[in-house]
């Protein structure tokens, strides 16, 4: 589809790293980390949701799941390798986890 | 976008769309006919089992009586309406114990009607199920019962779906500008076809994001629910829809004759939501602590919540509105915004059009599914140097032309041979359900079967005009009943859209078998296929059409 040529001349001369595939290790980050960040995000979500009835916001928090899960999947393939992909998203989840931790610690004071 | 990213995602489009590719066939074609599940549960009715319908108030007898002696009924009896008249019939379902809750093939079927003496009938009815079985192959991509494991496979399908998506996006998106409209028909037949399937899926995006994430969704909601009670709402989701379990001895006795008329419940409807169409009553646990009517309808102006429509809840003896959450047309905007993921996949919205539009779509969808295949197939193919023997394709490509042409083709001819079968086993056969599953199945692995054994280029033109004759099944079956009424086939001018339908499918596919029979006989020898022409003919000495 798009070959060499198409890329710019100065992106060639600086000839960065390649791209290492590393099917498998992206593919589990993409599952396992991007099916937690999910989970997390609903909860980020649910934290902004407080003045609807439950089965309405709870409803809200799961259709959330699917989209940032398989987001995560189909874009993990961009880092460069597995290695960054797995510690680029345990720092998304660390950050979002802690995010939710202070808007839960808000939410009770 | 650098080069090695197009090429890690063009891998990772190949992968996914090949191992979903068959599987969204089916689920897309099948899907494509759900969307007209009405009409062609109306068409494969027989005329005998048609109830005419009276003035709706003249039911509330059937209706008491047997809601007050039938506990079956508990759990949900159906009341059909017509306008302002309904059809004298109350329908319930008895579900197996042990069954899975989304497995309808498991339920016993039951209606009651009132005798001339005015005693309840009581009888268990032998539904055909057709629409229904064309629904769960839709549900759960070719799978014949929708049970759990099946939900996890059709999961996981939908999940490659969407990755295929983005991936084939990220493919395109470089050259997007210079490949989009550019429909290069010409001599290169594998660029032709590249740039349809890359129209076709850049265009009908929007619609395929919406199938692949509520379909994961619809897979995978009842985990998702239970893990994020555990860690995000703490137990209370589980609590928030357990029902409080009131003591019987609490709850009143209720007697069902002093419940509010339906007239009176269609008109509570139609005054919480203008313009709301009721076409049905639920009634569940009307001797219960619990009683309520849900007055099942369509509102044209508004979204629906689900296939069937949107229904408002009752309080069946005081009127009492218990819940508007799924009132097409007065949906509190959180409600409604949920709904839209339902009417998106459902085509619960915007009427008529909206249903050809959904149709025309999933067939594109299928198209899609079928053409990446092909195309998988052709990027594989080893062509000929020129003065030097023909080369042996790859084992890989051979086995997935037969296999795509066996299943795609096979699914077509299956559902159409079983729709047209609904117009004569009915008074012929005990169990009608059983033979539209057989039907569909022995032609679907008959087509596989046959694909492997004469090789993808001989068995595709076989099949296609097998899938011709199976499609004009359809209405030569309705014609037949109208010409020989004795046939017990019949015909209804009402529904014969939907023979004219089948006749254009049938024309299309005979279209298609003419082209892939010029294909075969007359393009590039290095292919899959390719037959040449003497053994051509053997072939078509051999296949039942020819």
């Amino acid at each position: 589809m798009s070959d060499a040529s198409a890329e710019p001349a100065a992106t060639r001369r600086r000839k960065p790293p390649p791209i290492r595939t590393d099917w498998v290790s992206k593919t589990l980050a993409g599952l396992l980390l991007g099916f937690s960040l999910s989970i997390i995000a609903s909860g980020l979500l649910m934290t902004r949701l407080g003045d609807m009835p439950l089965p309405v916001s709870g409803q809200l928090a799961m259709w959330l799941v699917p989209p940032v899960w398989l987001g995560v999947l189909s874009l993990v393939y961009f880092f460069g390798s597995g290695l960054r992909a797995w510690a680029w998203l345990l720092g998304a989840n660390a950050v979002a986890l802690g995010v939710w931790w202070l808007l839960q610690q808000g939410s009770a004071a | 976008m650098r080069a090695d990213h197009i090429r890690n995602y063009k891998s990772v489009h190949t992968w996914t769309g090949i191992v979903s590719g068959m599987a969204l066939f089916i689920a897309f074609y099948a899907g494509a006919l759900t969307v007209f599940k009405e009409p062609l549960r109306h068409w494969s009715t027989p005329p005998a089992a048609v109830v005419q319908s009276v003035p709706m108030d003249e039911v509330q007898p059937l209706i008491a009586k047997t809601l007050a002696t039938t506990p079956a009924t508990g759990r949900g009896a159906v009341l059909k309406l017509e306008g302002d008249r309904a059809i004298p019939r109350l329908e319930w379902q008895v579900r197996d114990a042990g069954a899975d809750d989304h497995d309808e093939s498991a339920s016993r079927h039951y209606s009651a009607m009132l005798a001339a003496d005015g005693s309840v009938q009581v009888s268990e009815q032998r539904p055909s199920r057709l629409v229904e079985f064309i629904d769960v192959l839709h549900r759960v991509v070719g799978l014949p019962v929708d049970s759990d494991s099946n939900r996890w496979i059709m999961g996981v399908i939908a999940g490659l779906y969407f990755v295929a998506l983005v991936s084939g996006l990220v493919v395109l998106l470089p050259t997007l500008v210079k490949d989009f409209f550019a429909l290069r028909v010409g001599r290169n037949l594998k660029r032709m076809w590249l740039d349809a399937h890359n129209v076709v899926g850049i265009v009908s995006l929007p619609f395929h994001i919406v199938m692949a994430l509520s379909s994961v969704v619809f897979a995978y909601h009842d985990q998702i629910y239970g893990l994020q009670d555990k860690v995000v709402h703490q137990g209370q989701w589980a609590q928030a829809f357990g029902r409080p379990q009131g003591k019987p001895a609490e709850a009143p006795a209720r007697d069902p004759a002093d419940m509010l008329m339906p007239s009176r419940l269609v008109q509570l409807a139609r005054e919480a939501a203008p313009g709301f169409e009721p076409s049905g009553l639920q009634y569940t646990q009307v001797t219960g602590p619990r009683p309520m009517v849900r007055v099942w309808g369509k509102n044209p102006e508004a979204i629906s919540p689900r296939a069937m429509g949107g229904f408002a809840a009752f309080d069946p003896y005081s009127g009492k509105l218990l819940s508007a959450d799924y009132l097409s047309g007065a949906q509190s905007t959180p409600n409604l915004f949920i709904s839209s993921f339902f009417a998106l996949h459902m085509a619960s919205f915007g009427g008529t059009a909206v249903l050809w539009l959904y149709f025309l779509l999933g067939l594109a969808g299928a198209w899609l599914f079928y053409s990446g295949n092909l195309l998988w197939v052709e990027t594989r193919r080893k062509a000929q140097r020129k003065g030097s023997d023909m080369p042996t394709q790859r084992r890989d490509t051979v086995v997935m032309a037969a296999a795509t042409v066996g299943v795609c083709i096979g699914c077509v001819a299956g559902i159409s041979l079983t729709l047209a079968a609904a117009k004569w086993l009915p008074g012929r056969v005990d169990d009608m359900a059983a033979w539209h599953v057989g039907i569909y199945y022995a032609v679907f692995f008959a087509c596989i079967a046959w694909a492997f054994a004469r090789g993808a280029g001989r068995a595709a033109v076989s099949l296609l005009w097998l899938a011709v004759a199976c499609t004009l099944a359809i209405p030569v079956s309705s014609l037949l009943g109208w010409l020989l009424p004795g046939s017990g086939s019949w015909m209804d001018g009402a529904l014969l859209g939907v023979d004219l339908t089948a006749l254009a499918g049938a024309l299309a596919l005979a279209w298609m078998a003419r082209a892939t029979a010029r294909r075969v006989r007359n393009g590039s020898k290095d292919s899959v296929w390719s037959v040449p022409p003497a053994r051509a003919e053997a072939g078509h000495r051999a296949s039942p059409q020819a």
